[in-house]
C-alpha cells in the first residue's frame, strides 16, 4: 500500500502543491505518483544549499504584544473609570489637556512623533529581514522524502575551524572568529616560517569549511600568522 | 505546536506601518511639508499647519458628548487587549501533546503522540557517537508535522559525519510514523573545549 501523507486524500493524478513557510521552493517530482515515471530519481540524493531559514521573531512579537496590552489595558481603565461617573484621573486630564494645546510644530510632539516614526521603521525592517545570523546554513542533501535544513552557530563552526588550524604542523595556537562573510584566524606559528604556515593555514581552513563544515556559502579566510613569542 | 513564523512577522509589521504612519503624519504638519512643497492635502486631514493641535478641546468635547462615543470606545479598547493577549499567548510553547494520524492506516484508527515520536527521534540520535545533547520536536500543523533537532556536537566530530547519520534518524522515524515526508531543521552546536596542540 503505498503510504500517504498524512490528512490528505490521496490524489493519483497531479502533484498536491502544500507550499508551507517551511518547503523549500524545489517543486514535487511527479515520482511520487504511482505512475512509474523515473523511479529511479526518488532513491538518487540530490546536495543542494539548506535555505536559510526565517528567525520566528519570538521575543520581539511578546515585547510588542505586552506593551500593546499594557497601553489598552491603561486607556480602558481610564475609559471605565470615567464612564462609570467618576472624575477623570489627574495623567488623563493632564494628557488631554497637553494634546488639545500644545501645537504641531512643538518641540515634545516631534520628537515624539520622529521617535515613533523610527520605531515603527525598525520593526517593519525587523520584520522583513531573515534575521538568525547567527547560523550558518550547511550544504544538506535532499531527497524526495525529507528535506532537511541544517545550520551550524557560527561560535561552533570557530571553534571547529580553530581545531583544524591547530591541526596544521607548526601552529602553537589559533583564535578564529567567524562572519557570515568573512573567517579571520589568528595563528601562533613555531618551529616553521610564517609564510609556509600561512599558505597551509588558508588551504586547511578552505578545505575543512568545505568538506567537513559543509557549509553552504563558506566564507573566505584572512589568515595572519605571527611568530609564537615562546 | 507551530511557531507563528508568518503571523508574528505580519503583526509586527502592521504595528511597525501604524507607527510609521502616525509619527510622519506628525511630522509632516509640524515641519510645515504641505506648504513648503506646494502640497495640497485632501478635505479633512488631520494636522495641515504647524499650529494645529492634535486633538483639539472642541473636538474632545464633541466626542465625549455623542452617546456612542464611550462604549465603542470601550469595546474597541476591550477588543485590542484580547488580541494583544492572544498574541502575547501564542508565543509561549503550548507543550501539549498532540496526536498525529500514522498513514497507511484508517483515519482515527492509529495515532502517535509527538511528544512520543519527538523521544523517540532524540533517542536515537543520543546513540550517535559524535552527539553530546540532543533535543527532538515535532511541530507544525497536523497535515504537514515538521522535525527540529538540536544537536551539541563532541569536540572529535563534524558536520559531515554527522549530518549522514542523523539523514538516517529522520528517515527510521519518518518510516515508522509512515509519512511521506518529513522536513527537518538541524541546529549544531559544538560543546566548548580547549584547543590541543597537533601531536
Amino acid at each position: 500500500m503505498t503510504s500517504r501523507t498524512p490528512g490528505a486524500p490521496q490524489d493519483p493524478g497531479g502533484k498536491t502543491s502544500r507550499a508551507g513557510p517551511d518547503n523549500t521552493a524545489a517543486p514535487r517530482t511527479p515520482a511520487e505518483s504511482p505512475q512509474p515515471v523515473e523511479p529511479s530519481r526518488r532513491q538518487e540524493p540530490v546536495e543542494e544549499p539548506s535555505r536559510r531559514p526565517w528567525g520566528v521573531r519570538r521575543v520581539l512579537a511578546a515585547v510588542a504584544a505586552s506593551l500593546i496590552l499594557l497601553a489598552a489595558g491603561a486607556l480602558l481603565f481610564e475609559a471605565v473609570w470615567i464612564r462609570t461617573g467618576h472624575d477623570a484621573s489627574a495623567w488623563w486630564k493632564r494628557l488631554t489637556d497637553e494634546f488639545a494645546t500644545r501645537p504641531v510644530d512643538d518641540v515634545w510632539i516631534l520628537a515624539g512623533a520622529a521617535v515613533a516614526a523610527a520605531l515603527g521603521l525598525w520593526l517593519i525592517v525587523l520584520a522583513l529581514t531573515p534575521g538568525l545570523r547567527r547560523q550558518l546554513p550547511l550544504r544538506a542533501r535532499a531527497d524526495d522524502h525529507a528535506r532537511m535544513c541544517a545550520l551550524l552557530d557560527r561560535n561552533g563552526a570557530a571553534l571547529l575551524l580553530r581545531d583544524a588550524a591547530m591541526r596544521v604542523p607548526g601552529v602553537s595556537g589559533a583564535r578564529v572568529r567567524v562572519r557570515r562573510r568573512h573567517v579571520k584566524v589568528r595563528a601562533d606559528a613555531r618551529f616553521r616560517g610564517t609564510a609556509e604556515v600561512t599558505e597551509e593555514l588558508t588551504e586547511a581552513v578552505r578545505r575543512e569549511e568545505r568538506d567537513q563544515l559543509v557549509l553552504a556559502r563558506p566564507p573566505r579566510p584572512t589568515i595572519r600568522v605571527r611568530r609564537s613569542p615562546t | 505546536m507551530r511557531e507563528h513564523t508568518k503571523t508574528n512577522r505580519v503583526l509586527l509589521a502592521l504595528v511597525g506601518l501604524v507607527l510609521l504612519g502616525g509619527g510622519l503624519l506628525v511630522l509632516a504638519g509640524g515641519a510645515d511639508i504641505y506648504r513648503r512643497w506646494n502640497l495640497t492635502p485632501p478635505t479633512d486631514w488631520p494636522l495641515t499647519t504647524p499650529k494645529d493641535v492634535l486633538i483639539p478641546s472642541a473636538d474632545q468635547a464633541r466626542w465625549a458628548d455623542q452617546g456612542w462615543w464611550w462604549p465603542a470606545a470601550i469595546a474597541a479598547l476591550a477588543l485590542l487587549m484580547l488580541l494583544a493577549l492572544l498574541w502575547l499567548l501564542s508565543q509561549t510553547s503550548w507543550r501539549r501533546p498532540r496526536t498525529l494520524p500514522v498513514a497507511g492506516t484508517p483515519e482515527q484508527a492509529v495515532a502517535v503522540s509527538d511528544r512520543v515520536l519527538a523521544d523517540a527521534l532524540a533517542a536515537d540520535l543520543d546513540l550517535l557517537p559524535g552527539t553530546r545533547r540532543t533535543q527532538a520536536r515535532i511541530h507544525g500543523p497536523t497535515t504537514r508535522p515538521q522535525a527540529r533537532i538540536d544537536l551539541t556536537l563532541n569536540p572529535g566530530s563534524t558536520p559531515e559525519q554527522l549530518l549522514k547519520d542523523v539523514r538516517g534518524a529522520v528517515e527510521r522515524a519518518r518510516r515508522s510514523a509512515g509519512w511521506d515526508e518529513l522536513p527537518t531543521h538541524v541546529h549544531l552546536n559544538v560543546a566548548r573545549h580547549g584547543p590541543h596542540r597537533a601531536e
